[in-house]
C-alpha cells in the first residue's frame, strides 16, 4: 500500500519482483491478416481477460503465430482491430506496445552473453545498471541459468537456449506475454517442471498471458481457457474442460483427446419415440434431449463423436449386449498400441472407418483380427455433416 | 605385419607421386609468375643501378637496404600511403553500410538503386580516373565550374587537396563492391533477432547499433583489410590523375617504386622498397588469415542457433 503514498514506491527496485502487476486485457476484433493470396488468420476475435493465461491450440500453419505477431505489432492486421487494455494499438510501434515476446525460434542474439541477452530489454529501456544487474540475477536463479550467464547462446543446448529466451521475457513486468510454444525443445520432465513453474509464475505476477502451443496436454494443464484455432479461424474459446467435454465442432473433437474423438459417419433413425443412431455394424440410442436436437435441426446424416473412453471392448462377436450401454458396434481389432498400462485399440467398422478404444488396465491383451463388439457407454455427441457444427443437446 | 606396412608405405609413396604430379603445371605457373620475380626482386636489392644503362650493376650488400630502410623518404611515402588508406577504407565502409542499409529496405523499385549502388563494380579505375580528371579540370571540369573557381590552380594541383581527391576518387570506384558485401552481410542478419529487439523495445539506431552491427562485424573487418591492403596496391587512379604531384603530395609508396625503376631506371632502390612493401602486405594479409579462422567459426554457431 506504500504505492498508494509515494508514486515511486511501485518502482521501487525491492518491491519489483513481488510487484503484482496492474494486468491489462489484450483483444483481437475481427482481425484478418493475409500474406498474397493465402489468409494466416481469418476474422479472428478473441480476447484474454486482464491476467488470464489464454492458450492458443492448433495444429501447425493454423496461424498462431501470426496471431502472436498481430499482438506483437511485427504484423499489422489487414483488417480488424487490436487492442491491449482499452487502447487500438493497430499503428503503434513494437518497441512502444509494452509486450514481451518467446519466439519460436528463440531468437537469441548470437553476439551476446546469455546475460546481456536477458539484460538486453532491460538496457532498451534504460534501467539503471544495478537494477539489471539485479533482475537478471533473480530470473537466472528462478530458469536455473545461474551457472551459463557468461556462455553465448552458440554454446547452449536447445533447451538452455529457450530458457533463456523465457528469461528474456519474464525479466520485465510488461502489460502482456505473448510464448510460442515455449517448452517445445525441452525433455518431458524439464517441461513438466517448467509448465508447473510458468502456471506458478503467471499466479505470481497476474500478468496476462498469450501462450501458443501444438501440445494439447499444455494447452489443457495450463491454460484458464483454451483458444483452438484451424485454418486460421477460431473454432472454439472456452476453459480446457469445456473444450474437451462439449468440443463445438468436429474439428475441436477430433483435435482433442488422445488418441481424440471418433468421428463416425452414421444416419438417423426413429423409431417410435426413440432416435437411433444407425453406423455399420450397430446402433446406439440417443438420449431424449440429443434426440429432441436432432430432429430440430431436421437431420438425417450425422457424424458421431464418441471418445475413446466412451467405448468398451466386449469380446467375441456373439456378446449380448447389457443393459446400461447405449449401444453396441460390431468390428475388428486391426492395432493394439501399448502406453504404459493401457492399451489403445484401434479396430475396424465394417464400412471400413477406424475407431479407437481405450481398454483400461487389467484387460486381456487383444489381438490383431479378432472379432469384437464395442460397447458405447457414452456420452457421445452429435455433428451437423454440413458444417461440422455440435448439435447441442 | 610387414607385408602390410610395406604394402602401405609403397602406396603412401605412389599417392605422394600422384598429388606432385598433379601439383605440377600450378607449382610451375608460380614458380615462374610469382617465386622468382620474388627472389630476384630480393636479389636486385643488393645491387645498386649504374648510372648509365650499360654499365654492370654494382653490388653493394646489404647497405642499399640499410639505406633505403633507413631513409625519410620511405618513411614519407609510407606515412602517404597510409593516409591514402585512412581516407579511403573508413569512409568506403561507412558509406557502403550506409548504401547497403537503404537498399535493404523493402520498397518497390528497390532493385534499381541496388544495381545502381553496385554498378561501380563494373567500372575500371582507368575509366573512373578518366572521369573524374575530367570534371575536376581546371578548365573545363563540372567540380570546377560549381565551385566557382574555373581557372588556376585545380583540385588536382592543389598540394593539400591532390590527396584527398584521390581518396575520393578511389571510394567512389570501390563503393560497388563495398556496397554488394554489406548488402549481403546485412540480409544474412536473422530477421527474427531484429523483430525480437524490437520487441524487447530497442530504437533503430539502437538496433542498428547493438544487432545490426556488430553482426556486421565479420564483414566489416574482411571489407577493412581488403581495402587496406588494396589502398596500399593502388597505382592506376594516381597514375592518371596526379602522377604523385603536385610535389610529392600524392607520392604513396608504390608509385614511388614505378617511378624508381621506370623513370629513373633506379632498379635496385625499387627492388629494396618492393620488398619493403611485400613485407607490409605479408602481414597484413596473415593478420587477416588467421583472424577469419576464428571468425568463420564464429559466424556459423549463430546461424544454427536461429534457424
Ligand atoms: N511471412 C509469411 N509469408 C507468407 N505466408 C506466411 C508467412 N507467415 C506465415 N505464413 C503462412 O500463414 C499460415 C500461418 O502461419 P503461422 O506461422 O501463424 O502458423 P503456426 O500456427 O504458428 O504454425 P506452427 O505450429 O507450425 O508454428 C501458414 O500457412 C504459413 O504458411
Ligand atoms: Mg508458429
Amino acid at each position: 500500500m506504500d504505492g498508494d503514498l509515494s508514486p515511486l514506491a511501485g518502482r521501487d527496485a525491492a518491491s519489483h519482483l513481488l510487484e503484482r502487476a496492474t494486468a491489462t486485457s489484450v483483444a483481437l476484433e475481427g482481425v484478418s491478416k493475409s500474406y498474397g493470396g493465402t489468409a494466416a488468420v481469418r476474422d479472428l476475435t478473441l480476447q484474454a481477460g486482464a491476467g488470464e493465461l489464454l492458450v492458443l491450440l492448433g495444429p501447425s500453419g493454423c496461424g498462431k503465430t501470426t496471431a502472436l505477431r498481430l499482438v506483437a505489432g511485427l504484423e499489422s492486421p489487414s483488417s480488424g482491430i487490436v487492442r491491449i487494455g482499452s487502447d487500438v494499438v493497430n499503428d503503434v510501434d513494437p518497441k512502444d506496445r509494452d509486450v514481451a515476446m518467446v519466439f519460436q525460434s528463440y531468437a537469441l542474439y548470437p553476439h551476446l552473453s546469455v546475460a546481456r541477452n536477458i539484460e538486453f530489454p532491460l538496457r532498451s529501456r534504460h534501467v539503471p545498471a544495478a537494477e539489471r544487474t539485479r533482475l537478471v540475477g533473480d530470473v537466472a536463479d528462478s530458469l536455473r541459468l545461474s551457472s551459463l550467464l557468461e556462455r553465448k547462446p552458440g554454446q547452449l543446448s536447445g533447451g538452455q537456449r529457450q530458457r533463456v529466451a523465457l528469461a528474456r521475457a519474464i525479466v520485465r513486468r510488461p502489460k502482456v506475454f505473448l510464448m510460442d510454444e515455449p517448452l517445445s525443445n525441452l525433455d518431458a520432465q524439464l517441461r513438466v517442471d517448467m509448465r508447473a513453474e510458468l502456471v506458478e509464475l503467471h499466479a505470481r505476477l497476474g500478468t496476462t498471458i498469450l501462450y501458443v502451443t501444438h501440445d494439447q496436454v499444455e494447452a489443457m494443464t495450463m491454460g484458464e481457457r483454451v483458444a483452438v484455432l484451424n485454418d486460421g479461424a477460431l473454432q472454439q474459446l472456452d476453459v480446457p474442460a469445456a473444450v474437451h467435454d462439449r468440443p463445438a465442432n468436429a474439428f475441436v473433437a477430433g483435435f482433442i483427446g488422445s488418441p481424440p474423438m471418433n468421428i463416425l459417419r452414421g444416419r438417423l433413425v426413429g423409431e417410435g419415440d426413440a432416435l437411433f443412431v444407425a453406423v455399420p455394424g450397430g446402433r446406439l440410442a440417443l438420449g431424449d434431449e440429443l434426440a429432441r436436437a436432432a430432429r430440430r435441426r431436421d437431420l438425417d446424416e450425422v457424424q458421431l463423436g464418441v471418445r475413446p473412453e466412451a467405448l468398451r471392448i466386449e469380446l467375441g462377436a456373439a456378446a449380448v449386449p447389457v443393459a446400461g450401454l447405449l449401444g453396441t458396434i460390431a468390428a475388428t481389432v486391426t492395432l493394439v498400441e501399448l502406453v504404459g498400462h493401457e492399451q489403445n485399440v484401434a479396430c475396424r467398422l465394417a464400412g471400413s472407418q477406424l475407431v479407437w478404444v481405450r481398454a483400461g488396465a487389467g484387460g486381456a491383451p487383444m489381438r490383431t483380427g479378432e472379432p469384437v463388439v464395442l460397447g458405447v457407454t457414452g456420452p457421445v455427441h452429435l455433428f451437423d455433416p454440413r458444417d461440422g457444427a455440435r448439435v447441442e443437446p | 605385419m610387414n607385408g602390410a606396412g610395406e604394402r602401405w608405405s609403397r602406396r603412401a609413396v605412389r599417392e605422394a607421386a600422384v598429388a606432385y604430379l598433379l601439383l605440377m603445371p600450378a607449382l610451375v605457373v608460380f614458380g615462374i609468375f610469382v617465386f622468382y620475380p620474388l627472389v630476384k626482386t630480393a636479389y636486385l636489392g643488393f645491387f645498386t643501378s649504374p648510372p648509365a644503362p650499360n654499365l654492370p650493376a654494382h653490388y653493394v650488400g646489404l647497405s642499399q637496404y640499410r639505406s633505403v630502410l633507413g631513409s625519410s623518404e620511405l618513411r614519407d611515402d609510407l606515412w602517404r600511403t597510409v593516409q591514402f588508406v585512412l581516407y579511403t577504407v573508413p569512409v568506403g565502409i561507412v558509406l557502403g553500410i550506409g548504401l547497403a542499409t537503404l537498399a535493404n529496405q523493402r520498397l518497390a523499385g528497390m532493385q534499381f538503386f541496388r544495381t545502381i549502388y553496385s554498378s561501380t563494380v563494373a567500372t575500371s579505375t582507368a575509366v573512373a580516373s578518366m572521369i573524374f580528371f575530367t570534371l575536376l579540370n581546371p578548365e573545363v571540369g563540372l567540380f570546377t565550374y560549381w565551385l566557382g573557381k574555373q581557372g588556376g590552380n585545380g583540385v588536382l594541383q592543389s598540394p593539400s587537396l591532390a590527396l584527398p581527391a584521390v581518396s575520393v576518387v578511389t571510394i567512389w570506384q570501390n563503393i560497388g563492391f563495398t556496397f554488394i558485401l554489406m548488402s549481403a552481410a546485412l540480409q544474412s542478419v536473422p530477421d527474427d533477432l531484429l523483430e525480437a529487439a524490437r520487441v524487447d523495445g530497442a530504437s533503430s539506431w539502437y538496433r542498428f547499433r547493438t544487432v545490426t552491427l556488430p553482426l556486421l562485424s565479420p564483414m566489416i573487418f574482411f571489407a577493412a583489410t581488403v581495402g587496406v591492403i588494396g589502398g596500399f596496391q593502388a597505382f592506376g587512379q594516381i597514375d592518371i590523375l596526379t602522377q604523385g604531384g603536385p610535389g610529392n603530395h600524392t607520392l604513396v609508396l608504390i608509385y614511388d617504386i614505378y617511378r624508381q625503376a621506370f623513370q629513373y631506371d633506379n632498379y635496385g632502390y625499387a627492388a629494396v622498397q618492393s620488398v619493403a612493401l611485400f613485407a607490409i602486405l605479408l602481414v597484413l594479409t596473415s593478420v587477416q588469415f588467421r583472424y577469419f579462422q576464428r571468425r568463420v567459426f564464429y559466424a556459423r554457431s549463430p546461424h544454427e542457433e536461429v534457424r
